[in-house]
C-alpha cells in the first residue's frame, strides 16, 4: 500500500477525525484566550491552573468521582483562590503562582501515589489523550469557543483598558473587578476543558505560543485576536496530522508545530 | 438623564469634609473644596501628602472613610457609583500607562475606546461617526500622524497628547490629571500644558490637576489647593503659593522649583 493510501486510511478513522476537529477547536480556543492572557500577563497563571487541574483530577480518582466532573469546579475554585491571594497578600504574582504551581504538583503526585493508576493513565493526564475525545467533548468545546468569543468581544475594550491602567479603566466606568473575575473564570474553564486533549504539561503552550506569534505579526487588536486563534487552531491541526502520520505523541507534535510557527513569525516580523 | 442639566452656575465638583484611608492610615483628612465650571485648579503638596489618594477617592477608585463628594450635582456612592451619564462626563489622565513591548493596539484604536470605554466592543469595529470623532480628536491634539503607530512605540510626550485625544474624542465636563506631566522634558511639558489650556477653553472643561510644577501652576491655574493630609490653604495662586503658604506646605527650607532637565537652559 502506498504512503498516500495509508494516510487516507488513517485519516478516515472516526476517532482521528474527532481528534483533528477537537484539536482545531481547542487550539483556536487556547489562542483566543491566550491573546488576552498574554496581554494581561497571565501566561504563568494558565500553567499553574494546569497543574492545579492535575490535583483536581487526582482527587477525583481518589474519591471515585468522575474526574471530568471534578475538573471544572476545581479549576474555577482554584483560580478564584489564587486571584484573592494575589490581590490580598501583596506578594508578587509570579512568586505566588510558583508556590501554587509546585504545591499542586506535589499534592497531585502524593494523591496519585495513594491510588492504583496505570502508567498509561498518568501519561494521559500529563500529555492528554486527543484520540479519546468524544462527540460530547466536541460539543462542549464548541459551545465554550462560542461563549468565549462572545464574552471577549463584548468586554474587549474593558479588558484592554484595564491592562493599560486599572485606575484609568475604573475612572471611565469599567467594572474592573468584574472583568478581572470573568476573564479568570473563563481561563480556568478553558484550561479545565482542554486538559483532556492537551494534557497538564502542555496546556500553557496552547495558551501562550500562538498568542505570542500573533502578537509579533499584529499591529491592530482585532487582527491580533483572530491571528492568535487561527494560529492556535492551525498549528494544532498540523501537529495532529503529523502525529497521526508519523505515530509520534500528539501533544508534543502540536507544541513543536506551534514553536515552528512562533519562529516563522519572529523571522517574518524581523524581515 | 442629562448630566449637563445642572445650572451653569453650579459647581462641577463639591467635596465636603472628605477623609480617605489608604493602607490602614488616614491619608486625607477633612478636606472640603469646590470646583467652579471651566476653571483650572491645581492640587499641590509634598510627596506622600495624599494628592493621588484624594484624586482616587474623587473618582470613586478608593472608598471614603468620611465626607461626601458630589459630581455634577450627583452624590458619589460609597463604592464610587455614579450614574453612567455622569461618569461619561469625567476624564482621567494617569501618570503612566502599563505599556508592554509590541502592544498590538494602535493610537487610532485606543482613542476610539475613549468614545465609549464600557460599551460593547463590536461597535468599535464600525461606525463612520465614531471614525470621524476619532480623526477629529487626533487632529486637534496634533496626533493625526500617529494614528497607525502602536501605542507602545510612542515617546512620553506623544503618549500624553494621545491621552488628551482619548479624552477629547467625546464631550466631557471634568478632567482630572494626576501628575500628567511627569516624565516629560521641559519643551514637551510646555507643549502639553499649552495644548491642555487650548482644549480646556475650546471644550469648556473644568480641570483638576495634581502637579509639582509650581511655576506652571502659578502661570496657568485659577485656583490652588495645598494639601498635606489636610487642606493647608487654597485660593488664587498668588495667595496660596505665597512664601508663607509654601513654607507651611513644604517646610521652611523649600527652594521654589520646577522640573529641570539637562539642556533645559532655563
Amino acid at each position: 500500500m502506498s504512503e498516500a493510501s495509508t494516510a487516507l486510511v488513517v485519516l478516515s478513522q472516526p476517532a482521528l477525525q474527532r481528534a483533528l476537529l477537537g484539536g482545531l477547536l481547542t487550539g483556536a480556543l487556547g489562542g483566543l484566550l491566550g491573546s488576552f492572557a498574554v496581554l494581561r500577563q497571565l501566561s504563568f497563571f494558565s500553567d499553574a491552573l494546569g497543574h492545579a487541574a492535575l490535583l483536581g483530577l487526582s482527587l477525583g480518582i481518589l474519591l471515585g468521582i468522575n474526574p471530568t466532573l471534578v475538573l471544572i469546579p476545581f479549576a474555577v475554585l482554584f483560580a478564584l483562590l489564587v486571584n484573592q491571594l494575589v490581590a490580598r497578600s501583596g506578594l508578587p504574582a509570579d512568586a505566588l503562582l510558583n508556590i501554587t504551581y509546585s504545591s499542586s504538583l506535589a499534592l497531585a503526585v502524593l494523591v496519585l501515589s495513594l491510588v492504583k493508576t496505570t502508567q498509561g493513565g498518568i501519561q494521559q493526564l500529563l500529555f492528554g489523550d486527543i484520540l479519546g475525545i468524544s462527540r460530547g467533548d466536541l460539543v462542549v468545546i464548541s459551545l465554550l469557543l462560542i461563549a468565549a468569543s462572545g464574552v471577549l468581544a463584548l468586554g474587549l475594550r474593558a479588558q484592554v483598558l484595564l491592562t493599560l491602567n486599572a485606575d484609568l479603566a475604573a475612572a471611565f466606568g469599567v467594572r474592573v473587578a468584574l472583568h478581572r473575575l470573568v476573564f479568570i473564570v473563563l481561563l480556568a474553564v478553558v484550561v479545565a476543558v482542554s486538559i483532556k486533549a492537551v494534557g497538564v504539561l502542555l496546556i500553557s503552550a496552547f495558551v501562550v505560543i500562538p498568542a505570542c506569534a500573533g502578537r509579533l505579526l499584529s499591529r491592530r487588536f482585532p487582527r491580533y485576536m483572530l491571528l492568535s486563534a487561527t494560529l492556535g487552531g492551525g498549528c494544532a491541526l498540523l501537529g495532529l496530522l503529523g502525529s497521526a502520520l508519523t505515530d509520534l505523541p500528539s501533544g508534543p507534535c502540536v507544541v513543536v508545530v506551534q514553536l515552528l510557527g512562533f519562529l516563522v513569525a519572529l523571522a517574518v516580523q524581523r524581515a | 438623564m442629562n448630566a449637563s442639566a445642572s445650572p451653569a452656575s453650579s459647581p462641577v465638583l463639591v467635596v465636603d469634609n472628605l477623609s480617605v484611608l489608604r493602607d490602614g492610615r488616614l491619608a486625607v483628612e477633612g478636606v472640603s473644596f469646590r470646583l467652579a465650571r471651566e476653571t483650572d485648579t491645581a492640587l499641590v503638596g509634598p510627596n506622600g501628602a495624599g494628592k493621588s489618594t484624594l484624586v482616587a477617592a474623587l473618582l470613586g477608585l478608593l472608598p471614603r472613610a468620611a465626607g461626601t463628594v458630589q459630581v455634577l450635582g450627583h452624590p458619589l456612592g460609597p463604592a464610587g457609583e455614579l450614574p453612567r451619564a455622569v461618569r461619561a462626563q469625567l476624564a482621567y489622565l494617569p501618570q503612566s500607562l502599563g505599556l508592554q513591548g509590541r502592544l498590538p493596539l494602535t493610537v487610532e484604536e485606543f482613542v476610539g475606546f475613549g468614545s465609549d470605554p464600557c460599551g460593547p466592543s463590536l461597535a468599535w469595529l464600525g461606525g463612520p461617526r465614531r471614525h470621524e470623532a476619532v480623526q477629529r480628536a487626533l487632529v486637534r491634539t496634533a496626533c493625526h500622524d500617529l494614528a497607525d503607530r502602536r501605542l507602545s512605540d510612542l515617546s512620553a510626550g506623544q503618549l500624553k497628547r494621545v491621552l488628551l485625544a482619548f479624552c477629547v474624542v467625546r464631550p466631557r465636563q471634568l478632567l482630572v490629571l494626576d501628575e500628567a506631566q511627569a516624565g516629560l522634558d521641559a519643551p514637551a511639558s510646555e507643549q502639553f500644558q499649552q495644548l491642555l489650556l487650548e482644549l480646556r477653553r475650546q471644550e469648556g472643561w473644568t480641570v483638576l490637576q495634581v502637579s509639582h510644577d509650581l511655576e506652571m501652576v502659578r502661570r496657568s491655574c485659577d485656583q490652588v489647593l495645598c494639601l498635606n493630609r489636610h487642606l493647608r490653604c487654597s485660593g488664587a495662586p498668588d495667595h496660596a503659593l505665597s512664601p508663607a503658604g509654601l513654607a507651611d506646605l513644604y517646610g521652611p527650607n523649600l527652594v521654589p522649583y520646577r522640573h529641570h532637565h539637562p539642556g533645559d537652559g532655563r
